[in-house]
């Protein structure tokens, strides 16, 4: 993933690229995964979240549907 | 406390201390235990995606995350000491990590004009920004240097 300074540039950067626009995540959403993957990461217990997990992690910053499943095979 | 657990506590404790991620000869070393002991635990955090090993050389690291063991247009400066991420996810993931303030230098995607996050007290100071996620989750650990 990267980082813009707008939404412009992102899709400036996709077209150069003929790629699609996938999802936009703000400063906020992604910052509350970097607490939910990496805020114990330096204990003993500390694991990556096992991907039924993450659907339900994702869904609660509001980041839903098959992007955002690790096991969907079609994303749309 | 297992094997892996304890050169995984090694690994991140150097990362977080000096910013450089120690290879399986440093650790071995660290823990006085044989060398093909530490691979053997290199290769199943790989397995247990918690670290990624350098290609071609899985005796060194590429990425514990959120830390990178290389130079990574994601540079974060969290007390005294200069880290890189992997991405701007672990790059705001390494003051989430280390529960300390710090400044994330990075570049705008398409522009790459210079662009700074900042984390104070727990959070990120607003900051003009979007990420553009490129990847499905599904196809994270296909090539997760890619990602």
């Amino acid at each position: 993933m990267l980082l813009f300074r707008s939404e412009e540039n992102v899709d400036a950067w996709c077209r150069e690229r003929t790629l699609p626009r996938r999802p936009l995540v703000s400063l906020d959403q992604l910052w509350r995964l970097a607490l939910t993957w990496y805020e114990n990461r330096l204990t003993v217990e500390s694991r990556r979240p096992a991907p039924s997990e993450m659907v339900s992690i994702f869904a609660a910053i509001g980041l839903t549907g098959a992007f955002w499943d690790p096991a969907a095979d079609n994303w749309g | 406390m297992n094997l892996d657990d304890t050169v995984k506590l090694e690994i991140y404790g150097r990362l977080a201390e000096t910013g450089t991620a120690p290879t399986a000869r440093e650790v071995a070393s660290a823990l006085a235990i044989p060398p093909d002991e530490a691979m053997a635990a290199f290769a199943r955090l790989h397995q247990r995606r918690l670290l990624v090993p350098e290609p071609g050389d899985p005796s060194r690291i590429r990425m514990a995350p959120p830390f990178s063991g290389i130079e990574t247009p994601f540079r974060v400066r969290s007390g005294g000491i200069v880290y890189h991420a992997n991405c701007v996810w672990d790059a705001l993931g390494i003051p989430a990590a280390l529960h300390r303030d710090a400044v994330v230098e990075a570049r705008d995607g398409h522009t790459g004009e210079p662009m700074t996050l900042e984390v104070r007290e727990r959070r990120p100071l607003a900051t003009p920004c979007v990420i553009h996620f490129a990847v499905p989750a599904a196809r994270w650990w296909a090539d997760i240097v890619h990602t």
